[in-house]
């Protein structure tokens, strides 16, 4: 690891418990009586991010909870990068305490520096499995994000460098990373405290982003 | 998504990431029409100025991995009497790319004696280098190693001669405020465009944003402001911290005996530098000749007050040994 990306790594490291965008954690094991959830959460996630979640728990047989989040990034621009996220999970078999879910949600995110702004459509597939009870629970989770499409246009400051840049929609997938990790909370009374820590990988399960790692404290009350 | 991905698909042209001349310009070995040369093994995006039996003067870019465009002020020296080549180091620039695992510091050394060879016009003509940066520092290990190849030399701010030093300047001159919007544009980008170690067209584009989070005027390095570039070298960049980070260099073991004078050069705004790791660095050389560049920070050969402050000196130190 160069010693650039090792300056890097120890800066966000101190920082790591301050935004993330993971989305909502969901302690199943509390869902029985819960038709809403509402989250904030924060933590390190490609930046420094910071961000809301809903979550509707449908009236099925299947526990299935429908969900959308919005995350920020850190920075003195305050809209010009974003991630949104909706879609559903669901809890999909139980035995015991041990229960295991899966989740499909799409991506719309932005992305501006002095050079291009990026406009990207993707999705984010993950599966979770582990152990729940009323008052904590601890999980492994397993995902991948993919970059499906994504819009470039870029400034007249890059134009500078490059002229001859392309704007416009880029397919097929821009990019993909893998992610796998621990999910962990407390729970008390309608209340839960989440922790959601692990490792980030490039989709040929060889090349680490700048930052391989992602990190998030989150909070949700159900009501 | 699925509608998302049809309604894209329907567009007149697909742009993918991964084509040379969409996000980033073709290498010389992607576009014919690029001045370039053979050399060693590799085809370099170069160009020379001036009357070829004068001395030479090869412009050595930073990075590593950037290129020559930010220095192209110094082609003035043809005017004064000076042949200047100008090229971009493999894997670098405009120059053909290669993958990471190849690239070392002999290839380096081997890559700029062959392009001495090729612009020479004669074997007693004289040939200085002229380095910014890392290019300094090439300059410098280059010269520790073939001793008698070179008549001077003009070092502008060289991270380090001994690899620890260099360290320390790259701690001295990285400043990403935590939570910053600079810190947030170096990494968030990493969620929408990804690429393999060989994917150098994707790589090289990733590294440009990334590195526009280094240009800032509010940089310790004291940048006026963005460099102009054509193409950034991120495997190769990579390629050869790593190499640093895993042998340590010391390019100094041999200067004692360059008792040549070298100028070495650093600027006032570069808060990181300062005269104190300047001399440092610079008595590594016997015979070494500060120069302090006012109003202006590492990038003191682009910009014009920097290189009107410079350019002098240069000049100065050239003529006394031409």
């Amino acid at each position: 690891m160069n010693t650039i990306k090792k300056s890097f790594i120890l800066t966000i490291a101190s920082l790591c418990l301050y935004l993330s965008s993971q989305g909502q954690t969901i302690n199943w094991a509390t869902m029985q009586n819960t038709r809403h959830i509402g989250s904030v959460f924060g933590g390190y996630d490609y930046g420094f991010n910071y961000g809301i979640a809903y979550g509707y728990h449908l009236k099925s047989k299947l526990p299935i909870v429908i969900m959308a989040s919005h995350a920020q990034p850190a920075g003195e621009k305050v809209f010009d990068d974003f991630k949104t996220k909706a879609g559903v999970v669901v809890r999909v078999y139980e035995v015991n305490n041990f229960q295991f879910a899966a989740r499909v949600q799409g991506i719309f995110r932005r992305f501006e520096n002095q050079y291009v702004t990026m406009l990207n459509f993707g999705s984010d597939l993950s599966a979770t499995a582990g152990y729940y009870k009323p008052s904590w629970f601890v999980a492994g989770e397993f995902g991948f994000d993919k970059a499906i499409v994504t819009n470039f246009q870029h400034t007249n400051a890059f134009r500078e460098n490059f002229p001859d840049v392309k704007d416009g929609w880029y397919q097929p997938a821009t990019g993909g990373n893998f992610y796998y990790g621990i999910q962990t909370g407390y729970s008390f009374g309608a209340n839960d405290i989440t922790l959601n820590a692990g490792k980030v990988i490039q989709q040929d399960f060889r090349t680490d982003p700048t930052i391989p790692f992602y990190i998030q404290v989150g909070y949700n009350r159900r009501f | 998504m699925a509608l998302a991905t049809l309604t894209f698909q329907s567009c007149d042209e697909e742009l993918d990431i991964h084509t040379p001349g969409n996000l980033v310009p073709p290498a010389v070995n992607e576009d014919s029409s690029l001045p370039s040369i053979k050399v060693n093994n590799v085809q370099l995006h170069a160009e020379a100025f001036g009357n070829p039996n004068d001395p030479m003067v090869v412009v050595l870019h930073g990075g590593p991995g950037a290129d020559y465009r930010y220095l192209i002020n110094c082609k003035a020296l043809a005017n004064d009497g000076y042949r200047v080549v100008f090229y971009d180091q493999r894997g670098a620039g405009l120059s053909q790319r290669f993958p990471g695992t190849t690239y070392t510091m002999q290839l380096l050394y081997d890559d700029l004696d062959a392009v001495i060879a090729h612009y020479r016009s004669s074997p007693d003509q004289k040939v200085f280098l002229l380095g910014h940066s890392w290019g300094a520092m090439l300059a410098t290990a280059y010269i520790n190693q073939n001793l008698d190849a070179v008549a001077g030399a003009i070092l502008c701010e060289p991270g380090g001669f001994k690899w620890g030093d260099v360290e320390d300047y790259i701690e001295r001159s990285r400043d990403f405020k935590y939570l910053s919007e600079a810190l947030n544009d170096a990494v968030f980008s990493d969620q929408f465009i990804t690429g393999k170690d060989d994917d150098h067209a994707v790589l090289d584009y990733k590294f440009d944003l990334w590195a526009a989070a280094d240009e800032t005027t509010d940089s310790p390095t004291g940048n006026e402001g963005k460099l102009p570039h054509w193409r950034s070298g991120a495997v190769t960049f990579d390629a050869y911290i790593r190499l640093a980070e895993r042998t340590r260099p010391d390019w100094t073991t041999h200067l004692s005996q360059y008792t040549t004078k070298v100028l070495f050069v650093y600027s006032e705004n570069n808060k990181a530098y300062g005269i104190a790791h300047a001399q440092k660095v610079s008595s590594a050389y016997p015979n070494a000749d500060l120069f302090e560049t006012l109003d202006a920070g590492h990038d003191m050969l682009t910009f014009q007050t920097g290189w009107n402050n410079t350019y002098p000196a240069i000049r100065n130190y050239l003529g006394n040994l031409k």
